[in-house]
């Protein structure tokens, strides 16, 4: 029942991206390169989490757990890389753009950054792990 | 660490799905264990011998050198 919830929560949630996604194209007028990139980062990270779910509803149906010992562990794993790539990309990414390309980042950038960053090494090292078994 | 789970799954002519589902698990983790990637929990560990009807140390070959 847990884990159904849990599904149903994250396809709600993906589905509310999206949805907000599709109104922030619409008001925005012409993309520009940065929020073209970051839109399809977002993207991104929604089809991810929709395989993952995907994966988890398909081991339901055959009757098996959707998580067990060895994906908490990849989880807690993906978790503090995630978190690692977060703060890393909140320090390097103002120094990066005002050393290399002379323009100071605004704290609405940095933080959309932060969370693409965190969110894509998150999902890139959950599936790897999950892959490999470690 | 080495395992006999394959040999074991033979002898009861269980599917590494079948196993994984006596023991509660995904079964691509039976398939990790069995390849030596992933090393499960004690409760795991035991589950999967119950499963099995044997004990952990007939199941689980421990290399101490590695």
């Amino acid at each position: 029942m847990k884990d159904k919830i849990g599904i149903v929560v994250g396809i709600g949630i993906a589905v509310l991206v999206l949805v907000t996604l599709y109104f922030y194209v619409q008001n925005i007028g012409n993309l520009e390169l940065e929020e073209i990139i970051s839109i399809i980062i977002v993207i991104i990270l929604v089809a991810l989490v929709l395989y993952i779910l995907w994966d988890r509803i398909k081991n339901i149906k055959r009757g098996l757990p959707a998580q067990d010992e060895r994906l908490k562990i990849t989880n807690y794993k993906a978790c503090y890389y995630g978190f690692i790539a977060s703060i890393w990309s909140a320090v390097l990414s103002p120094l990066v753009s005002g050393i290399f390309f002379d323009y100071e980042l605004e704290g609405h950038y940095v933080t959309a950054i932060v969370v693409l960053c965190g969110g894509l090494a998150f999902m890139i090292s959950y599936l790897y792990l999950a892959w490999q078994g470690k | 660490m080495k395992t006999r789970i394959k040999e074991f799954r033979a002898r009861y002519d269980l599917t590494q799905e079948d196993l994984a589902r006596k023991v509660g698990v995904r079964r691509e983790t039976i398939l990790f264990i069995e390849k030596g990637k992933y090393n499960p929990s004690l409760k795991l560990a035991y589950d999967i011998a119950q499963a099995l009807n044997t004990t952990i140390d007939e199941l689980f070959i421990f290399n101490e050198n590695k």
